[in-house]
């Protein structure tokens, strides 16, 4: 037999795989039935795994810049040349952009490079790196910086709430278990000002003007504090700053509130008491690419806090990691102010733990964010490390173009390559042992499934040679090593090796003594102190419609993001998929309703010119039911129209999906 | 009909002779997970008759999920083109199919091979093939071939027929390859009072489907003739639109589907040089319909739903497969996303349930 189990590497769901190899070649995949999260489903993407794994469109040989050009080269050659030119600069002019696809080894590595040998924390993960706002928000107030649910608890919540996210589409798997859910009588709520298809799976649909998430969330809470349904006992047993939180409900417009949300406000009394009279609630949100903002998240875990829907059996506040391993990233420490296991930097105990261990100091200074210090003209970045890049456009080229030194280490091609000084290849995640962390903190084992070409390192071997040639000496004989190393540094990741999670479907972290299995979800009673209510504002603007801009432009970056991916442009099934909504609006579009269609006099199709108080862009209509009159969507994935339009509107880009921008639809 | 007996302990030897000719496939069980997969034994012994019905579709061996049929070179300087057809030839043999699963690859002989024009490619992967079906004397929780007339017991297509009668197997011959190779294993011949004990053993175990297979109930002929006709509600496709996930899994799990998409991919290390590929392909992926120019005559993601059940339930598609286009697997239950399995879709149709 030829069957050998994996994870699927494109979303943050991981499910579970068995990969079939022919003369070291990937020809095929197929689900794993007995997986606790997938149960034998895999989604378009994940069915189609072979076909990127397979992919001719591979780097497989070190590239240096010569005479305008690449000329190949030796990885013993191209190291130098990368370490020569960091070495060059002070630490603040160094960065480092790792991969939320990369494994946690190799993620751990990078991020021991940039410390231990380069001495600089600007460090951050590429695209999606918004998922830090949902691990702000339940680290303050749990202690616990990832998802406080389990996927396979799902079907045991009697009240699901989806807020924002187009889950069948982001996180298929995820999707399907909250619709089994409702079929077996949950109650399944969607929050969002698109109809998307979870919309039309659920029980209720609270279609939300653009903007209004946060409002509406308040609006919830503020019918379970007046009509008195949340849970006394467990307020005062468990938790601290209800009063703080209680505050805000004084300073919300009953009379408003249905007019600025759109949604008639007996429903969202409805919702509430449907809320708080179920035994269990979960709510499923993004804050990834362009997922909702921490404040508008504080109020979502605020809300199932006052209900007392957090720490007990089928409930938990979920945010939901779009890729693979962002959840791994953040655990490895990719943040400028983050060790591995959200253990702070400046924390003086931890950080001389990490020196010991390293034997090189951890550095003090502070960095930022590599995409904080492109969009920052005054920056003093000059050199930048970059590992696979995951989408296939890259932001900030002209700041990209003006730094003195660029490497990209991938393993596919990459348009980011082009502006790179030094390529070099690493093998493949089937083509070494790795460990990926899911976004319900479950580490999984990938076992090696070929060998890499000729020649080809895995990255944690470079990344050891990078050391090396740097003056440092790490001696890992295997990648398990590493492993062993983050166990060590990590509480969260203290009882987990590769032999112990080649056994199973992985572990969810914490994995430590007081749960040598790991932990299936956040629990209440083995939390050891009181829960926070998250400090969140007290000022509830919302973008209103003017007479001159009368529509609600709402940006889609997540729906879209598998479009212009990477990795999904090495296949041939799922990028057809992706990119059959492009063939049909080649230049974009601006979806709005039929009665909206009617009044600007077009059809589906039909060309507009979008006019905002800051620009103005033209791009086809797409007439849909799935928006109301007087709001309007346009999808973040078509090159043109971001340079065009929408980077002009990055103030606004940066609040994430509340992000709406009033415009002027005209016929042309 | 000629019959033989085999010891149970015996029942290996099939398998081992076969390995000397042929390339042997059966059904195993994966340690790690208890999953089973009919896949290509590298030691025959691993097959396993007891095993459950495999979780993927026996077709992948004469119709691989990704396939090299073809590799190209062009020259530019001489304008010429080379091309390489890339057949799979070695004989293979499939030993422990269940009867499903071989009215699965009827069903798909007939699409390749029984239309105007017959495909090289799975020809030249069907063309010697021996088979070796299994009875199932109990069935599993899914299965519903009783409702499509495609097991628990094989009618035809096989070489050598198996039936557990509990300390041996029964072993009914169904062709000349199947006789030749019951002489070289010289099996004790066997009688009427042991085809009537498989009657009685294929008799119990459709009585068993009331309580075993409890997961997939269809009743299948009450909704061919609507489905035929179109005379199903368009609200109730709606509804089954409306779950479907787009994720192909029922096509790809599906013993009879035959989907298929050609990709030409370049080889990188070889300027000029092109290997083409055959993948699987699935009916409810919107680019699978699609026509150049943006026309695509099952856009809604209802009517693509309601395409692959037209195929699997119709009686038009039936002159194709010479039987109902579903053999009953159930497979297609087990990995929807959208829990929209092909029994689901028969208990909406049938009773026009729409939410
Ligand atoms: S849901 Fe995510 S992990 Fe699962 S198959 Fe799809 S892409 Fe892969
Ligand atoms: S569907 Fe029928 S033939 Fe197929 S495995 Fe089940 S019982 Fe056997
Ligand atoms: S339609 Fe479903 S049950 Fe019928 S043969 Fe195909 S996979 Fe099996
Ligand atoms: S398996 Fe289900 S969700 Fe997937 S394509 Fe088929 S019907 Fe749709």
């Amino acid at each position: 037999m030829n069957q050998k189990p994996g994870v699927c590497t494109f979303c943050g769901t991981g499910c579970g795989h068995f990969i079939g190899t022919e003369n070291n070649r990937i020809t095929r995949v197929y689900p794993s039935q007995n997986h606790p999260v997938s149960k034998g489903r895999l989604c378009v993407r994940g069915w189609n795994i072979h076909e990127l794994l397979d992919t001719p469109e591979r780097i497989k040989k070190p590239l240096v810049r010569a005479d305008g050009g690449f000329k190949e080269s030796s990885y013993d050659d191209a190291v130098a040349r990368l370490v020569d030119a960091l070495k060059k600069y002070p630490p603040e002019s160094i960065g480092f952009l790792a991969s939320p696809r990369s494994s946690n080894e190799e993620q751990y590595l990078l991020m021991k490079l940039a410390r231990a040998a380069f001495k600089t924390n600007n460090i951050s993960l590429d695209s999606d790196s918004g998922h830090r706002a949902s691990l702000n928000v339940l680290h303050a107030g749990t202690g616990m910086a990832g998802m406080l649910g389990s996927i396979e608890e799902i079907r045991k919540a009697e009240f699901i709430l989806v807020a924002g996210i187009d889950i069948t589409r982001q996180n298929p798997i995820i999707g399907s278990e909250i619709h089994m859910a409702r079929r077996a009588g949950a109650m399944v709520v969607t929050l969002d000002s698109r109809r998307t298809q979870i919309a039309k799976l659920s029980k209720k649909f609270l279609q939300v003007k653009p903007g209004a998430n946060r409002l509406a969330v308040l609006a919830l809470a503020k019918t379970i504090y007046d009509e008195n349904l949340s849970d006394a006992a467990f307020l005062s047993a468990h938790t601290e700053g209800f009063e703080k939180f209680r505050h805000a409900f004084g300073l919300l417009p009953d009379n408003e509130v249905s007019d600025r949300t759109g949604i008639p406000a007996e429903e969202i009394k409805a919702v509430a008491r449907d809320l708080a009279k179920a035994k269990s609630a979960m709510v499923f949100f993004s804050s990834g690419i362009s997922g909702l903002d921490e404040d508008t998240i504080g109020f979502i875990y605020n809300l199932f806090l006052m209900a007392g829907k957090v720490g007990k059996e089928g409930c938990g506040v979920n945010p939901v990691a779009g890729l693979n391993n962002l959840q791994g990233g953040y655990d490895m420490g990719i943040a400028p102010d983050l060790l591995t296991g959200f253990q702070a930097l400046e924390d003086t105990a931890v950080a001389k733990k990490f020196s010991a261990e390293w034997k090189a100091d951890v550095p003090a200074a502070t960095g930022a964010p590599i995409y904080t210090l492109l969009s920052d003209p005054s920056s003093k970045l000059k050199a930048l490390v970059v590992v696979d890049h995951d989408e296939g456009i890259v932001r900030y080229a002209d700041a990209i173009k003006k730094l003195d030194f660029v490497a990209y280490i991938g393993a596919f091609k990459n348009p980011f390559a082009e502006y790179a000084h030094v390529v070099l290849p690493i093998a493949t995640y089937v083509q070494e042992d790795a460990t990926f962390t899911n976004t319900e903190r479950r580490i999984q084992y990938s076992m090696k499934k070929i060998e890499p070409e000729e020649g080809l390192l895995p990255g944690w071997k470079l990344y050891a040679m990078i050391a090396g040639k740097a003056g440092l000496s790490w001696k890992y004989a295997k990648v398990s090593d590493v492993m062993d190393e983050i166990a060590r540094l990590t509480p969260t990741y203290a009882g987990v090796s590769h032999a112990k999670l080649s056994a199973g479907f992985g572990m969810q972290w914490p994995v430590d003594e007081k749960n040598p299995q790991g932990t299936r979800r956040f629990d209440i009673a083995q939390a050891g102190r009181k829960l926070s209510f998250y400090k969140v504002s007290d000022v509830f603007e919302v973008p209103a419609a003017k007479e001159q801009f009368p529509f609600l432009l709402m940006v889609g970056k997540a729906q879209h993001f598998w479009h212009q991916n990477n990795l999904m442009k090495k296949t041939h099934i799922p990028m057809r998929e992706y990119n059959a909504t492009l063939m049909d609006y080649p230049e974009g579009y601006v979806e709005i309703c039929p009665r909206s269609a009617k009044e600007i006099g077009v059809r589906d199709r039909w060309p507009v010119r979008v006019v905002s108080p800051h620009g103005e862009m033209r791009v086809d209509v797409k007439v849909s039911e799935d928006v109301k009159p007087n709001t309007a969507y346009a999808p973040y994935f078509v090159q043109e129209m971001i340079s065009r339009f929408l980077l002009g509107h990055t103030e606004v880009l940066r609040q994430g999906e509340d992000a709406t921008i009033p415009v002027r639809i005209e016929k042309v | 009909m000629t019959m033989f007996l085999i010891k149970k302990a015996d029942v290996g030897k099939i398998a081992q002779e076969l390995g000397r000719e042929y390339q042997v496939y059966g059904p195993m069980i994966e340690k790690g997970s208890g999953q089973t997969f009919f896949d290509r034994a590298e030691d025959v012994a691993e097959i396993n008759l007891s095993a459950p019905i495999p979780s993927n579709p026996p077709k992948s061996v004469v119709f691989p999920q990704m396939e090299r049929i073809l590799s190209y070179e062009y020259d530019r300087t001489k304008n010429t083109v080379k091309m390489e057809p890339d057949y799979e030839v070695t004989p293979k043999a499939l030993v422990g199919l269940r009867p499903c699963d071989l009215a699965g690859m009827l069903c798909l002989d007939r699409f390749f091979m029984g239309q105007e024009f017959v495909d090289e490619v799975y020809l030249n992967h069907r063309k010697k093939m021996f088979i070796v079906t299994n009875t199932c004397v109990t069935p599993f929780k899914q299965c519903f071939c009783v409702c499509t007339d495609s097991g628990p017991a094989a009618g035809e297509g096989y070489d050598l027929n198996l039936t557990d009668l509990g300390k041996e197997y029964l072993v009914e011959v169904g062709s000349e390859k199947g006789a030749a190779l019951a002489a070289k294993l010289s099996l004790a011949p066997a009688n009427d009072s042991h085809l009537a004990l498989k009657k009685e053993k294929v008799d119990q175990s459709i009585a068993m489907f009331e309580d075993i297979a409890v997961d997939s109930k269809a009743w299948v002929s009450r909704v061919m003739n609507r489905v035929t006709t179109g005379f199903v509600k368009d609200d109730v496709w709606e509804y089954i639109g409306d779950q479907c996930f787009e994720c192909g899994a029922c096509t790809f799990v599906c013993p009879s589907c035959s989907c298929f998409n050609i990709a030409d991919v370049n080889n990188t290390d070889c300027a000029g040089c092109a290997d083409r590929l055959r993948t699987w392909d699935s009916c409810s992926y919107e680019g699978y319909s699609r026509m150049a120019g943006g026309h695509n005559p099952r856009k809604p993601v209802e009517d693509r739903r309601n395409k692959r059940f037209f195929c699997k339930l119709s009686y038009s598609q039936m002159k194709k497969y010479l039987r109902p286009g579903c053999v009953g697997c159930g497979r297609c239950a087990w990995v929807c996303p959208g829990d929209i399995g092909l029994p689901n879709v028969v208990t909406y149709v049938r009773r026009e349930i729409t939410g």
